[in-house]
């Protein structure tokens, strides 16, 4: 613990730098505009920022990379209560209460309580990190590949089950992106695989032209000539400080918000959507009041709030102690860290403290930042929200452009990220959904990888994943978690996406 | 209309049959291996064969089920989609030959004032604005290095 202390101080001594409290500044401020664009969300950002972040060190870089993750979440909730409609999916549940707030006459207290839940799940989680990624990290040390490979395998496997639609269509998703992801060099025997001669496919498909076309064309695409000028709520917003009973009603939903969405968030594939509808069903089930809820119940905001930020600081738990992403915003960072040289993984902490007790430290920092600027700049974000989509449409797709060629200086990232976007729109027709494809876009080199070490580990024998104890709770999850749908009618994603 | 869904679905279902047969021959032409030492078409064997599986499980699904398939998304504009993606393909293609600042001015033309149907006037101003600005942020600030085509910029 006071290890783990001196170490955040440390981390305050690099994230408390000049530069690096400019490029928390920017990524906080860009994670917050994504956040209230409906259109756009942080990961096509984080994709379309990354060449941008070859000429910074790597702690610079991912110190605005992470500020973007989580100045999303509370961009996000200042659309759903403006516009009741959501600016990024794991605000979808603010939109219940904090428009009808805003509806009331009360969208600054809603505003407000969404900030300071924010702030509060933030610094929750930001602790959380602290005390349970080194802990995680030298346990992580003893992983082998089967334990690795089992990990992955129950990630995308929880990913499927959460899937808001057909589990089967969501591993469909998971087992393309493995096939895509593995596209390239073998990583053994460096045999070209399904490179169809072009030198440009030898290093595989890039991570951020996907991502680029199936998050951040497509969504432009769907979109055209549906989404005019926001309708934004009018009345001059006041009162963002919420009021004493306001804070009464709302302190035992933050707390267990916060709980709720750090713990969910920890678990690889669950991310921060499903800890929200979790978290308001749990408020719900506890008011004395069930019938407030929808109608406008400071609780409904508070708690669901605090549990999206506080689920994004346990996201950054399996990335940077185990190298393993669990959600798709996680795994384009894993994909930075690998462009900096850096190797996630147990070892990333002992190897290179200077960046993950900074970025853990400007963590902290870009809470705080967030919460001075994001009460008065509310102005500023209602007027950006009445810029027509038109013309946010035409600068997402050149964003998306610049972002995908300026990766390798190559057209054919343009046209790999074109290609995604049409693959992107007709997995949304066919409701397809993609998170799990990006995630094991990413988890398929090193899924590959394990899974061979493994078998040549055990000469040929599966039963390596069995025999050793870590390895074989995670299998055993990933059953217990393909199976359990058939012997029960209830799906926690299922019953999500009746609630959405 | 349920025949159309069966329909659908069973095109639907065929169509992920064939991505992963293909796989799977692509694997077996790469080289198997065996278990004891797996060979660099193993994971797509495996994976083809898996996702062969679950088509034909979400097929199932889909005669089973009475929703609908498609019904993904809203009702989406096809022609302009194609328009769009029409005109990033032949970006990607004069962005080399041209240079970044004009192709993306008549880019954003073109999107502006023949998809969204923005006044000319403005589209043009926007779209000469827009291929300045970001030329200066990214390439003169960022430092990226856009295309300069035989124009120079």
């Amino acid at each position: 613990m006071l290890e783990s202390l001196t170490s955040l101080f440390y981390g305050f001594t690099i994230a408390l730098q000049p530069h690096n409290l400019f490029y928390c500044f920017i990524g906080v401020t860009m994670g917050t505009l994504v956040g209230v664009l409906p259109g756009i969300g942080p990961t096509a950002t984080i994709a379309l920022l990354l060449p941008a972040t070859f000429t910074l060190n790597p702690i610079s870089a991912i110190i605005m990379l992470s500020g973007i993750c989580y100045g999303a979440m509370y961009g996000g909730s200042t659309t759903s209560i403006l516009l009741n409609l959501p600016g990024e999916a794991s605000s979808v549940v603010t939109c219940f209460d904090g428009y009808q707030m805003a509806r009331q006459g009360r969208a600054g207290a809603a505003l407000g309580i969404s900030a300071f839940g924010s702030f509060i799940a933030g610094t929750f989680s930001v602790f959380g990190l602290i005390l349970l990624a080194p802990t995680l990290a030298d346990f992580a040390v003893r992983f082998g590949p089967p334990e690795y490979f089992a990990l992955m395998v129950m990630g995308l496997t929880v990913v499927a089950y959460l899937a808001r639609k057909s589990m089967a269509k969501a591993l469909m998703m998971a087992i393309l992106g493995i096939l895509l992801g593995c596209i390239g060099l073998d990583p053994i025997t460096a045999t070209p695989r399904f490179t169809f001669g072009m030198l440009e496919l030898a290093d595989g498909i890039g991570i951020a032209p996907v991502v680029m076309g199936l998050f951040g064309i497509a969504e432009v695409l769907e979109n055209l000539g549906v989404l005019g000028k926001a309708d934004v709520f009018a009345e001059k917003i006041k009162g963002l400080f919420p009021n004493r009973e306001d804070w009464k009603r709302s302190i035992g939903p933050l707390a267990r918000g916060s709980l709720l969405g750090f713990f969910l968030g920890l678990l690889p594939g669950v991310g921060a959507i499903v800890p929200q509808f979790l978290s308001y069903a749990l408020e719900k089930k506890l008011s004395r009041h069930p019938e407030r809820f929808g109608n406008g119940a400071i609780e409904g905001v508070a708690a669901p709030e605090a549990c999206n930020n506080a689920a994004v600081g346990g996201t950054f738990i399996p990335l940077l102690s185990l190298g393993i992403p669990s959600t798709a915003m996680t795994a384009i960072l894993l994909g930075a860290l690998m462009i900096y040289g850096l190797t996630p993984g147990p070892l990333l902490i002992k190897n290179s403290p200077d960046l993950f007790w900074g970025v853990i430290a400007s963590m902290y920092l870009g809470n705080l930042m967030l919460l001075i600027l994001n009460l008065p700049l509310i102005p500023l974000w209602v007027r950006v929200l009445k810029i027509p989509y038109s013309y946010l449409s035409c600068f997402i797709i050149l964003f998306c452009l610049i972002g995908a060629y300026s990766l390798n200086n190559s057209t054919t990232d343009i046209y790999v990220a074109v290609v995604f976007s049409l693959v992107g729109l007709l997995l949304k027709k066919f409701s397809f959904e993609p998170a799990p494809l990006v995630l094991a876009f990413v988890l398929g080199p090193l899924l590959e990888t394990a899974l061979r070490r493994s078998l040549i580990l055990s000469d040929g024998s599966v039963l390596i994943f069995l025999q050793r104890p870590i390895s074989a709770a995670f299998i055993l999850f990933s059953v217990v978690v393909l199976v359990a749908p058939l012997f029960s009618q209830i799906r926690l994603g299922r019953g999500l996406s009746e609630e959405d | 209309m349920k025949k159309t869904r069966t329909i659908t679905a069973g095109a639907g279902a065929l169509f992920w049959v064939a991505v992963g047969l293909l796989a799977c021959y692509g694997a077996s032409r790469l080289g198997l291996g065996s278990i004891t030492d797996p060979g660099a078409g193993f994971i797509f064997f495996w994976s083809g064969l898996v996702l062969v599986i679950l088509a034909l499980v979400v097929l199932a699904e889909s005669i089973r089920s009475s929703e609908d398939a498609t019904r993904g998304t809203g009702q989406l504009n096809w022609t302009k989609i194609a328009l769009v993606l029409l005109s990033l393909v032949l970006y990607a293609f004069f962005l080399e030959r041209l240079g970044f600042v004009l192709t993306t001015f008549v880019l954003l033309s073109f999107l502006l004032g023949c998809i969204e149907d923005t006044n000319w006037i403005k589209s043009l101003g926007t779209a000469g604005a827009a291929a300045l600005v970001s030329y200066a942020v990214f390439e003169l600030w960022l430092e990226i290095r856009l295309p300069k085509g035989f124009f120079g910029f």
